[in-house]
């Protein structure tokens, strides 16, 4: 369940931007009215611009530039009507949508700082507008999701459409009667990756096949490209990691869930790129509890006299310099035979030879049995 | 069943390596004031004894090779499907890398084989020959465990996550 608080707290699942949250709160806390002008970028294609003037206060722009899901959306005159009121339904005391946008942007809106309540309430409404980008994108899928269950034939139908929620990792979506099929090419950089991953899928299908989950979407994964996909460029069909799908039906979509659906669905790849880096984490942490433990049993082979061995040098670093006879063994015995000198002579102190101490105690040096001493 | 062959067969590599792990000091011939193991350069084959394989199955053996001076043991680690066979390899190169731990372990294994172990007669001075043997034992048999372990380990996160991803649905 911790790691499950865990993911929400990472910045690819979280809604909300976390920059643009602390921007806007600053802006919202300030004593005085600021005067700013703030350009931001995040994940290499959103940009934010926000802009606040200290002689109007009450106005703050937030300017958004964003990619669109569905490339083929892209209208001239703007955002669709749908996701426009999706936004404006995130706060819509304090939000105003400005039309036109500003020139390079997808979409300008007012923020009237002066209705945002001072408490807690203020906080939260800060938050989901810092999550505007997040509603852009997912209303687009919202949009289609909707309308699973319409028997309407459009001339779409049937036709994956291409959606790009993370640069260079695009899904398609294919409609078909009463339900709608998400596909999901997988892709790994590494080997490792792939195989992790694959063992995820597997149990993702086992799990989604059994009867505690017959209320969840069927998933299915194939090594190969599934039928609805053929047709499609070669550079989106090509894949290490497979095709995981997912049937999205109108039980998915009903009231609240659609939202969860839809974020879901959007932060898939996030989700199982994030659970293969923890099994890569959690398997390098294991090995290094065992090569402990390994070590140990080598240890016990080199022990001749165990009565010297002090219970606290045990564990890895003493049980490293203990294994390394061949060289510590000599220095040691020395070491031991200098300090036991050392403690006999000083019990003896005769105190007006105290000046001639130091002279008395001066050991010529002990030749090393290793270095090599020319013989005269 | 699969534990009396295990046990067979672990008890045909201890004692062989008994029998193997008859060491003594011998300098280099080809380098004055040089010792070296000679199982690694293989360059005077009468101080070379016959190697021994032992085969488990296909995919499991041992290969024991002894000389004067040295004994290199090398093991080949049971890899049943593809995440056995990244969790080996990750497992042993791990083990590889801090090889001055074990002092006894080759920093690259033989070719074909996955680990290898280095003795020489330094260690068998230093160490006592029964304990080094139980060692490399105790080794093979805590490798296949830890590898078992491993698999299902990842397995079951993996099923815990997935089941955390559906919930989400219902």
């Amino acid at each position: 369940m911790s790691r499950h608080r865990q993911k929400h707290n990472m910045a690819c699942f979280q809604r909300e931007s976390p920059a643009l949250k602390e921007i806007l709160l600053r802006l919202y806390r300030a004593e005085k009215p600021l005067e700013f002008d703030h350009h931001l970028y995040e994940f290499g294609s959103v940009e934010y611009h926000v802009q606040a003037s200290a002689s109007i206060p009450d106005n703050t722009y937030l300017s958004i530039a964003t990619p669109l899901l569905y490339q083929d959306f892209i209208l001239s005159s703007g955002l669709p009507r749908y996701t426009l009121e999706m936004v404006k339904g995130i706060s819509p005391d304090v939000i105003e949508i400005i039309e036109p946008p500003k020139e390079g942007y997808k979409l300008t809106l007012r923020l009237k700082y002066s209705r945002i309540p001072r408490n807690k309430g203020g906080v939260k409404m800060i938050a989901s507008i810092s999550s505007v980008q997040g509603v852009i994108l997912s209303s687009q899928l919202k949009d289609m999701l909707m309308n699973v269950n319409s028997l309407e034939v459009s001339q779409g139908m049937y036709r994956p459409v291409k959606l790009i929620y993370h640069p260079r990792e695009p899904f398609f979506v294919i409609k078909q009667p009463e339900k709608i099929t998400a596909v999901f090419p997988m892709r790994f950089k590494e080997d490792t990756d792939v195989i992790i991953a694959t063992a995820f899928f597997q149990e993702l299908m086992d799990i989604g096949s059994s009867k505690a989950f017959v209320k969840a979407p069927h998933c299915i994964w194939s090594p190969i490209p599934p039928a609805e996909l053929r047709g499609e460029p070669i550079e989106d069909l090509s894949t290490n990691g497979g095709f995981v799908s997912f049937d999205i039906t109108g039980r998915h979509v009903e009231g609240k869930r659609l939202d969860k659906t839809v974020w879901n669905l959007l932060n898939f790849y996030a989700f199982v790129k994030y659970h293969v880096k923890s099994t890569r984490g959690f398997i390098q942490r294991r090995m290094r509890t065992r090569l402990e433990s390994l070590v140990e049993v080598l240890y016990n082979a080199g022990i001749k006299d165990e009565h010297h061995i002090k219970k606290k040098n045990r564990g890895p670093k003493g049980v490293r310099k203990l294994l390394n006879f061949s060289k510590s063994k000599l220095l040691k015995k020395r070491y031991n035979f200098i300090n036991k000198i050392k403690r006999i002579r000083s019990r003896i102190k005769i105190h007006w030879f105290s000046r001639f101490r130091k002279r008395w105690l001066n050991f010529s040096r002990f030749s090393s049995v290793t270095r090599y001493e020319k013989l005269n | 069943m699969a534990a009396n062959m295990l046990r067979l067969y672990l008890t045909c590599i201890r004692n062989t390596l008994e029998a193997a792990m008859c060491l003594q000091n011998f300098p280099c011939q080809e380098v004055e004031r040089h010792n070296k193991p000679e199982v690694e350069l293989k360059t005077s084959p009468e101080l070379l004894l016959n190697s021994v394989v032992i085969c488990r199955n296909e995919a499991e053996k041992c290969l024991i090779e002894t000389s004067i001076n040295s004994l290199r043991i090398s093991l080949k680690v049971k890899q049943a499907d593809e995440l056995e066979n990244i969790l080996t390899k990750k497992f042993l190169r791990f083990l590889s890398m801090r090889a001055e731990a074990f002092q006894v372990l080759r920093r690259k294994p033989v070719q074909g084989y996955d680990i290898s172990f280095l003795i020489t007669n330094y260690h068998c001075e230093e160490m006592q020959k029964q304990r080094l043997i139980d060692f490399i034992v105790q080794f093979m048999e805590d490798i296949d465990k830890e590898i078992s372990e491993l698999k299902l380990s990842v397995n079951t996160r993996g099923r815990l996550v997935a089941t955390e991803f559906l919930k989400q649905f219902i």
